[in-house]
Order: structure tokens, then sequence, then C-alpha cells
């Protein structure tokens, strides 16, 4: 809240951000998809589970952070106004999205066993799903998920940037109008893109969970992400004066609470397939709770859950930069163990945990794509929304 | 409740300067808090963004009640439950006894019961309740006055300016304050 400040907010522009750089996360991805195509060759199974992790992890953080911005619109929030280019940023990727799920598709026998019909015939479960879970129906939802997912995320990052240039108030209320509708279709698609790309791993298992489960997870991920991108933003002086300690603190405060709400998501998961014990969904977490998936799981409750919460508790954590940071980072480690922890266990068994070139390798290549989009949108865009008429009160944003 | 110095019997409490907006007051609290006197607050009608920082106070204690309390719950409910199934071995729903997944809702329950109370009882201690003794100075300072009042403390701490009537009164009048008067001790009540 802010007693009539008024004055200009200095734009800060766009991101200088050298060639060489650019070349360095273009070749990154090069190296990746080269390092993909060499692990196909080397272990199938090894190279299809790595690409499923870290296609569903860099959606993840773009989606969540799509997620984050549609709530800003929603609750008409003003304190976020200087931070909410941030995570528009992170969305840039979405568009590659359309390469992995094209290669996803084309992935579809190696990936999911119930694409085999001699693997669905005779039995009973796998029959029974068999009108939704086809390769045909699979496809084209998960498309229009992604089709859908695409238009709103063009049409309110473009909005956002347009007011840049116009500064046209109207372009706010577009979007707040266009944030519940995203969120109710998100809602529903995400949870069913969920079910479809991670749960039919295991296509005999079911949980009415997953799909918060896996959105309490990419929502964890994005705000970590933002967290990532606005201290890097600030420590190469490109906020001063426009995101002070409290934005810092409030984003803190979203990390740490959403790091919170994953306990609780995936625990709940947990306890009420553990309480009711049927044998249909038990047999999901009896090869997480055994040998040798038991030390991944005490990972997550340590170090998804239990590290972060400690370590963002205090509020002069939140308050500091470098500990936002390196926890932002962790968290994101975490997020990718977790997905590592619902995709391996299906793919290898009782092999254990797979982590070698292969997956590094690919997990390098989308990192290099994931930060090639990132630093594009960045270095043509200014990285505060300049334009927008809460910007000038949040900027005076004060806790008491 | 208030008057002149002058015309006073019973012995001096405190010296109030009265402000006119926050932004007066903000940069009145700079002048008081450099006089180093030892207690002295702020009294607004609504809160004022950056006044705790310039009046120099310290963090709060109460999250720490909270984090003990916290933890405590957490560990009470855990020892609770582990105990009485220890005592009072029942098969329930088939599972093994001592069965933690049963715990932990029990756990969480009690992290957030007790943290959410002592948070409270906290609050209501570092807010010096019950206190019948001090009244309202001026209702004034719930409506649309600004003030700052110097008090004479208990028993004075060194390392501080000894409370005088007519220093605070200087230091509020070279603070800014557009009426300063001087608080009088009335007895409960009155």
């Amino acid at each position: 809240m802010a007693h009539g400040h008024t004055g200009t907010i200095n734009n800060p522009g766009s991101l200088k951000v050298s060639s060489g750089f650019q070349g360095l996360l273009g070749a990154m991805a090069l190296g990746g998809l080269g390092l993909f195509i060499a692990g196909m060759m080397a272990d199938k199974d090894r190279a299809w589970a790595s690409f499923v992790v870290n296609h569903f992890f860099f959606l993840g953080i773009a989606m969540g952070a799509l997620f984050f911005i549609s709530v800003q619109y929603i609750s008409q929030t003003m304190w976020s106004a200087p931070i909410r280019r941030v995570s528009e940023a992170l969305t840039a990727y979405l568009p590659f999205a359309i390469v992995t799920f094209g290669v996803l598709f084309y992935g579809l026998h190696d990936i999911y066993h119930w694409t085999h019909p001699e693997y669905v015939a005779g039995d009973l479960v796998l029959e029974g799903k068999a009108s939704y879970l086809n390769q045909k129906f699979f496809i084209i939802r998960d498309s229009i998920a992604l089709f859908l997912w695409l238009v709103f995320a063009n049409k309110m990052v473009g909005n956002s940037l347009k007011q840049d240039e116009s500064r046209d108030p109207a372009l706010s209320a577009r979007n707040k109008v266009m944030a519940p509708i995203f969120l109710m279709i998100f809602a529903i698609s995400f949870t069913m893109v969920a079910f479809d790309q991670l749960m039919s791993l295991d296509a005999h298992w079911f949980s009415t969970m997953f799909g918060v489960y896996a959105f309490a997870g990419i929502f964890y991920s994005g705000l970590a992400a933002t967290g990532i991108m606005l201290v890097f933003l600030r420590r190469r002086g490109m906020l001063t004066g426009i995101v002070n300690d409290n934005h810092l603190h409030d984003v803190g405060k979203f990390m740490f609470a959403f790091t919170v709400f994953w306990a609780y998501i995936g625990f709940s998961q947990f306890m009420l397939i553990w309480y009711a014990n049927l044998p249909e969904e038990t047999g999901y977490m009896i090869k997480r709770m055994t040998h040798p998936w038991l030390y991944l799981s005490v990972f997550l409750l340590v170090g998804k859950f239990l590290v972060p919460f400690f370590f963002l508790m205090r509020r002069s954590a939140k308050r500091t930069e470098a500990i936002l940071f390196y926890t932002g980072i962790f968290m994101l480690i975490a997020q990718y163990m977790d997905l590592i922890w619902i995709v391996q266990p299906e793919f290898f068994g009782n092999k254990g945990l797979q982590l070698g070139w292969i997956e590094l390798g690919t997990t390098v290549g989308f990192l290099g794509v994931f930060g090639f989009f990132l630093f594009r949108f960045l270095s043509k865009n200014n990285v505060v929304a300049i334009g927008d008429p809460n910007l000038a009160n949040s900027v005076f944003h004060h806790h008491i | 409740m208030t008057s002149h110095s002058s015309e006073r019997t019973a012995p001096l409490k405190a010296v109030v300067g009265f402000f006119d907006n926050p932004e007066d007051i903000m940069t009145g609290m700079k002048t008081v808090r450099a006089a180093n006197f030892e207690q002295f607050d702020a009294y607004t009608p609504f809160p004022v963004h950056g006044l705790d920082e310039v009046q120099g106070l310290k963090k709060s204690w109460i999250p720490w009640v909270t984090l003990a309390l916290g933890m405590s719950g957490t560990s009470i409910a855990f020892v609770m439950q582990y105990w009485m199934s220890h005592e009072w071995p029942h098969i329930i729903g088939g599972k093994p006894f001592n069965s933690w997944p049963a715990f932990v809702p029990i756990m969480f329950e009690l992290t957030i019961l007790l943290a959410g109370i002592s948070t409270f009882v906290a609050l209501l201690i570092s807010c010096g309740f019950p206190n019948i003794k001090k009244k309202i100075f001026d209702p004034s300072i719930t409506n649309n006055k600004f003030a700052i009042a110097i008090e004479e403390p208990v028993k004075a701490k060194s390392g501080f300016k000894l409370f005088s009537e007519s220093e605070a009164i200087q230091v509020l009048k070279t603070a800014g304050a557009k009426d300063v008067r001087a608080v009088i001790q009335e007895g409960w009540f009155s």
C-alpha cells in the first residue's frame, strides 16, 4: 500500500545477452540432442525415460510460471507487477513444447506399454480403460491441451508486452478476463496431461490425486525459477529501484508455502493409498517404498520438503538474495528428482536409479533450449512490465 | 487525562508530541530517536510504512515462540500416539502396530494448534496484556493525529539519556511536533 507516491520509474530496458552466451546455450541444445540420439542407440529405455522426465520438467516450469501469472491477474494483485515479466519470460519456452509433444507422440510405443495391443489383450483392467487410453485419443486430447495453453500464453503474455508500449490499462482488464478462463481450462487439461503422460506409465495404477500432485510439483518449480531469475536480474543491476527486498520476500513466501503444499499433497496421496490398502493401488507405492527406490522417496521427503522448508522459514532468509537463489536451485533439482521418482521405477524396476551420461546429456540439451528461449525473450523485451498500471504503486511495496 | 505541566499535582508520566501527517512523524521520529531516550513510542491511527525502521524497533521474539511450540506439537503428537499404540495395541485396518503414516495427520494438526495458540498468547503478552493502568492519552490518535510519546522508564537503565520533562519537550518541539503536552498519572480508571 502506498500513500499517493508519484514519480516516474526508469525503464531498465532489456537484458543484454552476449551472442557468445546464446551460442553456448545453442551448443548445449545441439550437444544434448546428439547425446540423446546416441543414448537412443545405446539404451533406448534410458533415453526415453530421461526424455519424459525432461520434457515434463521444463514444460512444468513454463506452465507453473503461466499459472502464477494468471493468479496475479485473477487476484488483481499490486505487489507482483514488477516481477511478473520474469515469470512471463519463463513461458517463452512453451512453443518448443510442440516439438517435445511431437517426439513424445513419436515414441509412444517405446514409452507406454498400453500402446501395444498384445499387452492389452486379455488384461481386463487395460481393456476396460482402452476407450480412453488409446493412441488416437491420447494424441488428440494432449494436442488440444497444448494448443489451448499456447493460445492463452500467447494472448496473456502478448497483452502484457503490448502494454509496455501503449500503457493501456484495458490490456490488463482483458487479461483479468482471460486468466480465470485459462485457469478452468488448465485445471482440467493439466490433470489430463499428467494422467496421460506420467500416470499411464503404469497403466494399471490410478490415483485421483495424481493431477494435483503433478500440479504441486510444477508450481513449486515455476516459483523456484521465478525466484532464481529475479535474483539474477537484481544482481545484474537491472531491477534497482524497482524490485526491493519486500518483493523478494513475497516470492520467498510463495516458494515456502508451496513447499508445504507439495508435501501436503504428496503425503495425502500416499496416505489414502496406504490406508485403503487396495491391491490395484498399492503396487505403485510399494515399489517406491522398497529397495532400490526407497532412498529416493526419503530424499523427496527430506530434500523436497524439509530442506527448503527450514531454509526459507526465517524472514531474513527470504530477503537474502543468495539464500533464495541457492534454495531455488535446490528446489529445481528436487522437482527433477521427483519426476525421476515418478518415471524411472516404471522403466527400470529393480535396476534402480539411472543417472549417467544419457540422462545428464538430455538434461543439458533441454537446459540449453530452455535457456535459449528465456534469454532471447529477456533480450528482446523489457525486463519489467513498464506499462502496468499497478507498477508505480508496487515499486513502493512495503511490509509492516 | 492530560493537562498542562504547570497545573498538575500528580507525577509526570510522559510527554507527547502531536503531528499532523505520516511524513511529519517520520522525520520527527528520526530526531527523537537520535536524542537517545530509553522509552519512546509512536501512536498512529493507521500503520505508517517504514516507521518501525526509523524508530529502530527490534525484531519481534514471537516467531521463536511459534517455532518452539510448533516443533513441540509435532513431537508431542508423535510421542503421544506412539505411547498409546504401544500401551494399548489394537489392530486397525490390518495395519501393523505403531504405523507412522497414521500418525502424521495428528502430528500436523497438533503442530498447527500449538503454534497458532502460542503465537496468539505470545502476541497478547508482548502487547502487555492485561493492561488496565495505561489509558489512551488522547482520542485523536485513533482518528487524525500522529503522536510520539517519550515516557519515563520505571527503572532507568544506563546508556540512555536520563528522562527530563523540559528536555523531552524540547526534543519534541525540534522534531516538529505541532502540539506538545505532558501526560500525568491519575491512578486507576480515572
